[in-house]
């Protein structure tokens, strides 16, 4: 490397949210039209972030359209503020939009940017979640060709998603698909709604908060608009249900670190070899711990 | 026709405006029927909306010539005929006499988005034509009502939008506010009170 080399001084080389505004009118035209066609999965032309693809620029793009002075930001991975894929992205967006706060705390966000989890703490119509998503398509693991997946979708035609399921029954006594859960959007499309857990599948439905998904390296952008359907896909008399953690004697596992029995937990194996359980809404479970008020 | 009634403030050219603009239209579509004012207050809110979303990559049409050619530089955009417009801009008080683009059903998103101009927006029943709403982003119903609307726009939207996922999305704007009414929004039209 040229060992006269200087970075640019100016932090204004970049125009506020690092987006040029072309790209930025074209994300939020985008975002328009899939909130508009509930679960549509919307072409846009994704853009070269400085960091890779699969790092959250999906999200990120997102959340670059929306942002100005007035907002605070919260940005989760996995639930936690605090790992290195939230951390890196919040940092970026502090460096490119001067103004905006962030914050932790979920009450306080008016734009929440998460990977893979949505928090415990019920989202309000003042507040916004932009999830990252890998893999946008639930047709994906039944057909390999994406013309044929468009008409599946336009025709609304998820019988071969269905037998999936059938044969998970059959095969294992129950559907397996922990995460990437398919859901219907009011209705018509089926989305994958990222990799959220089970646990997280129903706060789509009936949302107050409007849900913005977006998909960097696969160039889509969908929407769970708020107040509407979202269904996992599910049969007559099997019923969609999610994790409930209780151990073999049917007792519910509680966080190690707040009580909390009713939050959703990650499991962790310590130093001895023994699994612990924990929060995997950091600020939920430090609130919970300040608070005492775990149920 | 109506040139003299669009206003343009020099600020509406901020990107930061625009993105204050896009916010409250980004809120309006996620809760249709809802009337957001526009963040430009000295902007005809229409054309706000113009100026937030498009560019070089889309099209317009302007059939009853509102926008000045001044305008019409500085949007960037192409002009093109109603019946293939991405956006088209009109004065909801004459009837609708064509049909728009409602997209294909592996490309739902092409179907156009119609700002229509009208006199004003109530958010009770206190204007001459009355709207009841329902469907994603609305809780139950809502109601709002409107002046200066040709009820044939509403009637000829049922028709483009009937085929879900195709169909088009209307904003209707009056001089400081724009309520949002996408292809999912069923609208019945009420009596006026």
């Amino acid at each position: 490397m040229n060992s006269n080399y200087e970075l640019p001084l100016e932090d204004a080389g970049y125009s506020f949210g690092f987006l040029d505004e072309y790209a930025k009118k074209e994300v939020r035209r985008c975002i328009l039209k899939a909130i508009a066609i509930p679960g549509y999965q919307t072409p846009y032309a994704s853009r070269e972030m400085p960091m890779g693809r699969g790092f959250g620029t999906g999200g990120l793009q997102i959340t670059l359209s929306l942002i100005g002075v007035q907002d605070t930001l919260k940005v989760i991975d996995q639930g936690s503020d605090d790992s290195v894929n939230a951390v890196n992205l919040r940092q970026f967006v502090q460096l490119t939009c001067p103004g905006v706060d962030v914050t932790e705390k979920t009450e306080e966000a008016s734009l929440l940017q998460s990977r893979h989890r949505i928090p415990e703490k019920p989202l309000t119509e003042a507040q916004i979640l932009i999830l990252q998503v890998p893999y946008p398509d639930a047709l994906v693991v039944v057909e390999a060709s994406e013309a044929r997946r468009k008409i599946m979708h336009a025709e609304a035609d998820y019988s071969r998603l269905l037998v999936k399921l059938y044969e998970d029954i059959v095969h294992f006594d129950e559907i397996t698909i922990s995460h990437r859960y398919p859901t219907r959007i009011n209705g018509h499309y089926v989305i994958d709604p990222s990799p959220i857990p089970r646990w997280d599948v129903p706060k789509l439905h009936q949302s107050k908060a409007l849900v913005l998904l977006g998909a960097g390296r696969e160039k889509k952008i969908y929407a769970v608009p708020p107040y509407t359907l979202a269904e996992p896909l599910v049969f007559d008399d099997i019923a969609f249900r999610v994790e409930d953690f209780r151990d073999a004697t049917g007792v519910r596992h509680a966080c190690r670190c707040c009580g909390s029995t009713v939050s959703f937990l990650d499991e962790f194996s310590n130093d001895q070899g023994m699994v612990a359980y924990q929060c995997s809404d950091s600020a939920y479970c430090e609130e919970q711990q300040q608070t005492g008020s775990a149920a | 026709m109506l040139n003299e009634t669009i206003n343009c403030s020099p600020d509406i050219w901020q990107p930061m405006r625009q993105q204050q603009v896009f916010r409250g239209l980004l809120d309006s579509f996620s809760y249709p029927g809802r009337i957001t004012p526009c963040a430009d207050h000295e902007t005809s809110a229409c054309l706000s909306i113009l100026i937030a979303l498009v560019d070089g990559e889309t099209t317009l049409a302007d059939p009853q010539q509102l926008l000045s050619s001044a305008l019409w530089a500085r949007l960037e955009t192409h002009p093109c005929v109603s019946e293939k417009a991405a956006f088209i801009l009109l004065d909801g008080a004459s009837e609708p006499d064509f049909d728009p683009c409602i997209g294909t059903l592996d490309a739902p998103e092409t179907g156009a988005t119609i700002l229509l101009r009208v006199a004003a927006l109530h958010h009770d029943l206190t204007g001459n034509f009355s709207l009841h709403l329902s469907g994603p982003g609305i809780e139950s119903t809502t109601s709002i009502s409107v002046d200066g609307l040709h009820p044939a726009w509403i009637a000829a939207r049922q028709e483009w939008v009937s085929a879900f996922p195709l169909g088009v999305d209307f904003v209707l704007c009056d001089e400081h506010n724009f309520v949002a009414m996408p292809r999912t929004t069923q609208i019945t039209m009420g009596d006026a009170a």
